[in-house]
């Protein structure tokens, strides 16, 4: 039967159906063939109202709505020349500037395409004029983007929170461990890239201009502080901290920087409908058919058929690995989240791997997978927004996508770099 | 910041789960395509789905905010604060799913699809418009009827106290909505020549230089 389901689902899905569909169909299949007919149906529908009831989840929709605020307010162009003016005039500055920009800019933000668009574009131009060759500014932006998916708040690490029964509070602090590690790696390759490549550098900027930059990004490094501070102070839960965000976000772009009207927030605010709608149809339907999987035991049929019995904590975290990465190169994160978790679930916990270890991992994953060909979504965010062909976007891609994945194995063979700064705050 | 236009947004072109707006072109005002008084509905019924989708995120923003405030102003959470978002979020997801339908921003893996020449991708354009719809039909028809059986269990939500059954009345409909809607795609690119991604939005591909 599982082997059914998936090859329908998988045809499907390549033939363009609408991404609900596949897992719809999948869920409907599930349910007939288990239970000998349509008798059931109605359990599905109560499955699938089951799966967006959970009160985490609100924290999606209020992240989008702060995040859109700010994106089209003066954020992004406020912490960008704040870490410029820092370390803008070193050898590759401005290459280390975009990684970590795009790091800020995830602490404010849960979106990697939200980061390419607030980023990469005022970014980019600067980037070719001071030398930098096309290829290597736009996989830099496009992989930088990634960090933001691991940096708090993340919408990936909310969905695999609420699937995997797992506190989204722990997984945003052992998210950022890895995010600096990988902001490392690039600010070192950028650096080699420009020693190699011998990119002129920038004028070094003043200590008055350093402090009027700070000044201008004070502001909006007020989102890190709300969500990192109200979250591990104890005085919000991360849905509560995203609508302080989204409080916030009004609060700035509309009294502070008056960038946005009464108009633009409804705007904003009906376009995340439209966003969250889409994204919780898929909850719902993916609720409805990891319910019928995992009823008909299928994780278990699967699993040990890759012999995963012997493998022991470290080669579960291989295979789960491997299986998100090839997963997000063909299909859109959330998805891959909502259809894989369930079915690893069982071994996770029989293995007795920490899951936020394993949610960091794969958000790691799910986050290198975006940005990987074929099929990664954030090359076509980035192709849209640049406009430039598929394979000038993706030519620079290798050497980050060597750093990503060693990353990851070091993650898999020093679980601390994750879990450090976690035990730390939750003193475990 | 490049400015986004119909033509150089792609969010839901491409194998990925919007998480930004921000890279959305605006969407246009809707123009049903049924005739006479069932177009003037259709058109009435998708407004009243914008105003659901933009209130319903006001709205949960307000409610959780007040519910913080409450907590640390007034020391008291707002005991029915919980509800009303799990309310919200039903009337905006399946509010929602029929507006994306209508604009064509449900989520797809293209890159095949793309690639195939114009004749066999309108054929499977109405082959996806059409089982899509029938599966949106079932779920109207079973979701209906998981709400005839929450109304006759008659329970009430324990801080509102409002029957169950009612937070669930656009569920079937919003399922039904949006198989119309595929319905009407379907049909739409059997009597024109072009190709529709929905009753309003025609496939972008070939006026664009895109190298995809």
């Amino acid at each position: 039967m599982g082997i059914t389901i998936f090859s329908i689902m998988v045809v499907l899905l390549l033939l363009g159906f609408p991404m609900m569909i596949p897992l719809i169909v999948g869920a409907f299949v599930g349910f007939y063939t288990l239970f000998g007919g349509f008798g059931q149906l109605e359990t599905m529908v109560q499955q699938m109202m089951a799966g967006i009831r959970p009160a985490s989840l609100i924290a999606v929709p209020m992240f989008i709505f702060a995040a859109d605020i700010m994106t089209r307010g003066q954020s992004a162009g406020r912490l960008i020349d704040m870490v410029m003016s820092f370390v803008g005039h070193l050898k590759g500055g401005l290459a280390v500037s975009t990684a970590a920009a795009c790091t800020m800019f995830g602490a404010v933000s849960g979106s990697t395409q939200a980061t390419v668009v607030a980023v990469g574009s005022p970014l980019r131009p600067r980037m070719l004029k001071a030398g930098y060759k096309d290829s290597f500014v736009l996989a830099l932006i496009v992989n930088s983007s990634d960090i933001a998916f691991l940096i708090p708040p993340s919408i990936g690490m909310i969905i695999y929170g609420v699937v995997s029964n797992t506190s989204i509070a722990e997984l945003f602090i052992a998210g950022i461990g890895p995010g600096l590690l990988i902001l490392t790696l690039f600010s070192i390759y950028s650096v080699i890239y420009a020693y190699r490549n011998n990119v002129p550098t920038e004028e070094k900027a003043t200590w008055g201009e350093r402090t009027r930059a700070v000044r201008q990004a004070l502001w909006p490094l007020g989102f890190p502080a709300i969500i990192i501070g109200g979250i591990y102070g104890g005085i919000f839960s991360p849905t509560e901290a995203a609508a302080a965000c989204v409080l916030y976000a009004v609060f700035l772009e509309m009294i502070v920087f008056r960038e946005i009207d009464m108009a633009g927030i409804y705007e904003t605010a009906k376009s995340t409908g439209l966003i969250t709608a889409v994204v919780f149809i898929l909850v719902a339907a993916g609720a409805a058919f990891s319910w019928v999987i995992s009823f008909a035991q299928i994780p278990q049929a699967v699993l040990s058929g890759i012999g995963i019995d012997g493998m022991g904590p470290i080669g579960v975290l291989f295979v789960i690995s491997i299986a998100f990465f090839i997963g997000c190169m063909f299909v859109d994160p959330i998805v891959v989240i909502l259809v894989l978790v369930p079915i690893f679930a069982p071994v996770v916990k029989s293995v007795g791997l920490d899951p936020v270890l394993v949610g960091t991992l794969i958000t790691l994953q799910v986050a290198i997978g975006s940005a990987t060909p074929p099929f990664g979504c954030d090359i076509f965010t980035a192709i849209a927004v640049f406009k430039r062909p598929y394979l000038d976007v993706i030519r620079g891609t290798p050497p980050f996508i060597v750093m990503l994945l060693s990353v990851s194995v070091a993650l898999i063979f020093f679980p601390q770099i994750a879990l450090f700064l976690r035990d730390l705050a939750f003193a475990k | 910041m490049t400015p986004v236009t119909e033509d150089n947004h792609s969010s839901q072109l491409q194998s990925q789960t919007d998480t930004t707006g921000t890279d959305d072109a605006p969407v246009g005002p809707y123009k049903s395509t049924l005739p006479g008084p069932l177009g003037t509905i259709d058109n009435a019924i998708s407004r009243l789905e914008s105003v659901m989708l933009a209130a319903g995120v006001l709205l949960m923003a307000v409610n959780t905010i007040a519910n913080v405030v409450g907590r640390f102003v007034f020391q008291s959470s707002i005991f029915f604060s919980e509800e009303l978002n799990r309310v919200l979020i039903i009337v905006i997801t399946f509010a929602g799913i029929s507006y994306a339908a209508r604009h064509g921003r449900h989520i797809r893996m293209t890159a095949i699809f793309d690639t195939l020449p114009s004749r066999p991708r309108k054929v499977l354009m109405i082959l996806i418009s059409f089982v899509t719809a029938v599966f949106m039909f079932g779920l109207a028809w079973y979701a209906s009827q998981y709400l005839m059986t929450q109304a006759g269990r008659g329970r009430l939500l324990p801080a509102l106290q409002v029957p169950v059954w009612w937070t669930l009345v656009w569920v079937p409909f919003g399922f039904f909505m949006t198989g119309l809607q595929y319905l009407l795609t379907a049909i739409k690119n059997m009597i024109e020549p072009d190709i529709y991604l929905s009753t309003s939005v025609l496939e972008g591909y070939d006026d664009n230089e895109r190298e995809v």
